[in-house]
Order: structure tokens, then sequence, then C-alpha cells
């Protein structure tokens, strides 16, 4: 991985140099130009539905004016928390994938390729199905354990006396996520058929029925688990030069790595719980940060959780307004552009050999 | 001398030794062929089944069930078995891969891809058809994956066509389920197909593809000694005089028909491929003569045996019978990973 140094960069000083930063002003510009990308998407997004609301309206709304009870609760109960669930979403999603290709040293590691959204996806289904009575609010929880104990399931089959490789975590991951897929299938089959259409929805990666409370669960969750990524963003560029490097830079892999597959579970744990497995987010968001402009760990993390939150609202807006009264999750619509991109990535590879 | 000896007792050894499986596999295949049909809601007793398969009597309602709703489904069974793990091994053979199998490389996927889209958006809904459909729709996804393997460097690799099959497999399984949501109607017909189960099937699809699937089922099980000599690389077949070229094209029509054959009766049924001549290796070795013509025998014990397991299982309904094949094979599959990358 080549990190070239960014020609133009800006220097700020605080008095005595208590504090001193050196920013790429490319990656910058960039994240300020993600940022504006996401305000129009979420705008548009607040707008467009069956019941058509003006820019203006929306606006106005959001300042608290009431213009109309039917424009207050469409925007106010429906669609705002609906387009902050799928910007958060998607950050998480891209978090959690970056977080995953840096540990693994693995370009195509995606929480949804190595079967940790499979995981998460069973442990809610079997909630939903065999559970019902239990509180919907165990949700994230339950779908949390899930995850580890998939992603700790991987880690022991990909072990090796020459330690993990690359390509074969991901077959691991495919062959794992048969598995655990078709379990999920036999809860669907032979669950009570209500429950069982209300587990399919959701398995479809649906943000349309998100409420105030999914945006504070997942809100709260991201409070608790991004600071600790961005204390560990110096160790993570240690890592970016492989674990000898890292080791010799004084980074304490082993916990660094462990902690890092923590934060990434967590992350596809807790969006996955919300709104079901989206598919190649963290896949495709952590790359196009990379293309987009060279960066340190730190700022290539905020620009990767941009364009994923971009992403995902342009998918959900997409598949709410192309073919107007059907919606397509936006889980389908993310994968449909997230396989070309990992069919590109494959050709690309140069650690296919090394398998 | 002694070598001669040494080959000859060999050779007079080694056909004693792989002929022996023969008889206990039919065995095998009549037993759980007769017991498939005799379990059930209403459960026969095996003489009745055996009654009304050789004498049958329209009065009599038992014999009705056995003719009509069960003899269909046991059939189709021992079809798809067979066809699906002699596919799987003729791939492995010539792709010289241990992870082929007709699901993992996306042809399964792209035969029901084929048949989604022709329903939906051109509105193919003859059954006569339908193989036909299936058939390109596997030798497109075949291709597909095959130049994507290619193009990774390292060339195609077990692991680099492995990880194109997947990729192939959701981007195709992905715009199926957009179909769905924009059609319900299909959905509702396709969605227990979908699955990959053996119930309720339609036998007259059957008479369709049958005689295609026996004439490729016999085309492999003929072109087998050679794959033998194709699994030693292109280059040793080469200098042995195969012509490593039409024979490719050969196994590879043959695959084809095989697969999609089954997916038009029996929908997408992951792993079975991939199983069963992993399984049979284990008996007879290395060599594709024994390999090929076991799987089909195995393959058709295997998919009955767990087509009987689908029905009883959780007596009031019935799991799909793909679901099942997965649940066995995908370990399966990650061992082999985990053994072939130590």
């Amino acid at each position: 991985m080549a990190i070239a140094l960014p020609p133009r960069q800006l220097i700020l000083r605080t008095p005595r140099e208590f504090i001193a930063l050196r920013l790429p002003l490319r990656g910058i510009t960039m994240a300020a130009l993600l940022l504006l990308t996401l305000f129009i998407v979420s705008a548009v997004s607040l707008a467009t539905g069956s019941y058509g609301v003006a820019l203006g309206e929306v606006w106005e709304t959001l300042r608290g004016v009431t213009i109309s009870r039917a424009i207050d609760n469409v925007v106010w109960e429906f669609r705002f928390p609906r387009t902050i669930c799928a910007a958060l979403v998607g950050a998480m999603m891209a978090l959690s994938g970056g977080v995953l290709q840096n540990a693994t040293r693995n370009s195509l590691a995606d929480p949804s390729l190595v079967g940790i959204s499979q995981g998460a996806a069973l442990a809610v289904v079997t909630l939903t199905v065999a559970f019902p009575e239990l509180n919907s609010g165990l949700r994230p929880w339950i779908a949390f354990v899930g995850s580890v104990l998939v992603a700790a399931a991987i880690r022991a089959l990909s072990h090796t006396r020459q330690g993990g490789s690359t390509i074969r975590f991901i077959l691991m991951g495919i062959g794992l996520s048969a598995f655990i897929s078709s379990i999920t299938s036999i809860l669907l089959t032979y669950g009570e058929i209500d429950r069982a259409m209300a587990a399919l929805a959701w398995l479809a990666g649906s943000i349309n029925a998100a409420s105030w409370g999914d945006v504070w669960t997942l809100l709260g969750w991201t409070a608790v688990l991004f600071p600790p990524l961005l204390l560990l963003s110096r160790a993570m560029s240690a890592l970016r030069f492989g674990e000898a490097a890292a080791t010799g830079l004084g980074a304490p892999v082993a916990m660094v790595r462990n902690l890092q597959l923590v934060i990434a579970v967590g992350f596809a744990a807790i969006a996955t719980s919300v709104v079901g497995p989206l598919g190649f987010v963290g896949l495709i968001a952590p790359h196009a940060a990379k293309r987009l402009a060279p960066a340190g760990m730190g700022l290539h993390l905020v620009l990767t959780a941009l364009l994923g939150a971009v992403l995902v609202g342009l998918a959900d807006l997409i598949g709410r307004a192309a073919f107007a009264p059907i919606q397509i999750p936006a889980g389908i619509l993310t994968s449909l552009i997230g396989v070309p991109v990992f069919v590109l990535l494959l050709i690309r590879s140069r650690h296919s050999q090394s398998y | 001398m002694s070598q001669i000896t040494a080959t000859t007792t060999a050779a007079a050894q080694h056909p004693v030794r792989a002929w022996s499986g023969v008889p206990i596999l039919l065995i095998a295949l009549i037993a759980a062929f007769l017991f498939h049909i005799a379990v059930g809601a209403k459960p026969l007793p095996i003489s009745t089944v055996f009654e009304a398969l050789v004498s049958f009597d329209a009065t009599n309602f038992d014999h009705v069930i056995v003719q009509n709703l069960r003899l269909p489904r046991a059939a189709l069974a021992v079809v798809v078995g067979a066809s699906l793990s002699l596919a799987g091994a003729l791939m492995q053979g010539v792709t010289r891969n241990p992870l082929a199998d007709p699901g993992l490389l996306g042809l399964t996927t792209g035969a029901a891809f084929a048949v989604v889209v022709a329903h939906t958006v051109f509105g193919f809904t003859s059954m006569a058809f339908t193989p036909w459909i299936a058939m390109s729709g596997a030798l497109g996804a075949a291709v597909i994956v095959f130049f994507i393997s290619r193009m990774v460097p390292g060339g195609a690799t077990p692991l680099s066509m492995t990880l194109a099959g997947a990729a192939v497999s959701a981007f195709l399984g992905t715009i199926i389920s957009v179909i769905h949501l924009l059609n319900q109607d299909t959905f509702e017909n396709l969605r227990v197909w979908l699955t990959g189960a053996l119930a309720g099937r339609d036998i007259t699809l059957l008479w369709y593809v049958g005689p295609w699937m026996l004439i490729a089922l016999i085309g492999g099980i003929l072109l087998a000694p050679r794959v033998t000599v194709l699994a030693m690389g292109d280059e040793v077949a080469q200098g042995l005089g195969v012509r490593t070229g039409i024979l490719k094209a050969q196994l590879l029509a043959v695959v084809v028909v095989l697969t999609a054959g089954s997916v038009a009766l029996a929908g997408p049924l992951g792993f079975i491929g991939l199983v069963i001549p992993h399984v049979v290796r284990l008996y007879v070795g290395s060599d594709y003569r024994w390999i090929v013509p076991y799987a089909a025998l195995t393959g058709a014990v295997y998919l009955v045996s767990v087509d009987i397991v689908a029905r009883v299982a959780i007596p009031p309904r019935e799991i799909s019978t793909g679901i099942i094949t997965a649940l066995i094979g995908a370990p399966l599959f990650v061992h082999l990973v985990r053994r072939r990358t130590r």
C-alpha cells in the first residue's frame, strides 16, 4: 500500500505549539464536499415520497414551524428518523469494513462477506421467531453476541501456524455464511408465518421502518465505539505497513488487533440489528475513500464514514423513488453496486497467489 | 519380471475392489428409495409400496398415493442427486479444483436467474422452454466465472474461481430479489422452487428434461477415463494424446446440461456436487473412471436420504431439501479450505 505524501497541507498551530495539526488540504476539501453531498441527499430524501413536500416546507418544519399537521407528521415521524438512520447505518457499516480490512490486512474484507452480518441476522431472527415475547430493545445486544461468536469462529478456523492468510479468510466466511443462512432459513420455514414475514422483511436490509428509538440506539452506540477507534488510529497507521513493521514501530499489535475486531464487530452488529444486513457498504466505502484522497488514518476513517453515509442515504432514496409504490430495500442496491466493485478488486489484487 | 507380475496383480485386484462397492450402493439405493416412498403423513408398509410398484391397482387408495404422489418425488431425488454429483465430480477433475461445485461456481444461480427472467420479463411460462432457458443461463454464468478467475493475477486457482463464483452468484441472486419485489405474482410461483425443494414438483417436466439428462449422464461416464488424464494437467494430457480443447468443450456441455436440468427440476440445491465426489474419493481413490459412476450412484442415495430427513424431521411441515444439503455441505467446504491452505 503506497502512501504518497500529499503535496499541499494545512498546518494549524496553537500559540507555543501546544497543539499542532498537519492536515492534507485535499482530504479536508473532500470531507467538506462529502458533508455537503450528505446534506443534499438528506434534504431530497426528506422531500421525496408518496406525500410530496416542497424543500422550503421541509426547512420550515425542521425549524419548528408547523405548516400543517400532515407535513409535520410525515417529516418528523417518518422521514427524518429514516434519513438519519440511513446515514448512521451507512457510516457504521463503512467503518466496520474499513477497520476489518486494516485488522485482517485483507482488502476484500466486509462484514457481510465474512459472515459477521449473517451471525447478527441469525441471532435477531431467532429472537423474532422463537422468542417474540422478549423486549425488542434486546436486539442490539443479541445481534452483538451472534456476531462475536461468528467472528471468534472465523478467527479460530483461519488460524494456522503461519498466521492467517487473506483470501482463505474470505473463503472461510463464504462457507460459514452458507451454514448460518441455512439455519436462518429453517427458522423462517418452521416459525409462525406472521413472525417469519416480519423477519423476512427485516432480512432484506430495508430502512423503511426506522423510528426515533432506532436513531437513539445508533447514536448511543456510535458515541461508545467511535472515540476508541480514533484513539487507535495511530496504531492502525502503523499496521498498514504490516505486522512486523508495526511491532518495530512500537505498536501493541495483538491488543490493537483484538480491539479493532471488537469495534468492527460492534459497528456491524448494531447496524444490522436495526436495519438488517446491508451488503458490501463496508467493502466499497474504504476503497473509495482511499481513491478520493490520500490521508492519514484518522482522516481516512472520517472520509470512510461520510462515504458510507452518502452511499446508504442515496441507496435508500433511489430504492424509495425509482419504482415509486414499491420500495426496493437499500441492501439490494448496495449489493448491486458492491459486487462489481468486489470483482474489480479481486482482479486487481496482488495477494491472490499467496493463498 | 517381478515388475510385470506386480502390475498384473494390481490390475487384477483393483477392479475387484472398485466393483465391490457397486452392489452395496445399488442395494442402498433401492432400500432408500422404498423407504422414501413408505414414510410420510400416512406411513405405508414396504410390502404395500412394493405391490403398488409391481401390480398397480387403481382402486386401492394406498397404491394411488404411491403412484401419483410419492413415486415422482423419489424418482426426482434419484435423478437430481445423481446429476449434480456427477457434474461436481467432472468439474473438480477438469478445473483441478477440489472446491468445484455447480452451486459454488455460479451455475445453479445462473440457471435460476435465466428462468426467473424468462418468466417475468419475457413471459415464457411454457414448460417445454424451461430446460433450454436454464441451460443457457448456466452456460453464461460458467463462462463469466471462468473469465473473471482467469483475469485474477495468479490465474484460475481454486480460490479465485470460488471467489468469482460467489460474486457472480451474489449479483444474480440480488437481481432475482429485485425482480421478485417488482413482481409479486412470480414470487408466489417461484418462491418454493428457489429454495431448492423437491416437494410439489410437476413430474411432467421430467419427461422434457429426463432424456437430455440421461444422455449427459452416459456421456459423462464415457468421458470419465479421459478426465483422469486431464486431472494431471493440460500438458500431460496433451502429451498422452488427449485433445484437451475438444474434451473440455464436451465436458462443459455435459456439466451444463446436468446442472440446468437439475435446477429446472428441483431448484438450486447447493453443495451436493461438492460433498459426494470427496466422499467417493475416500473409497475409490483418484481415478475418475471410478469416481464418476460412483459419484452418480452415491449422489442418488444421498439426496433420497436427505429428502427423507427433510420430510420427516418436523412432522407437520417440511424443511426445504436445499437447506439440509447446505447444512451438511458448508462445514465440509470450510474443512476443505482449511486443509488445502494449511
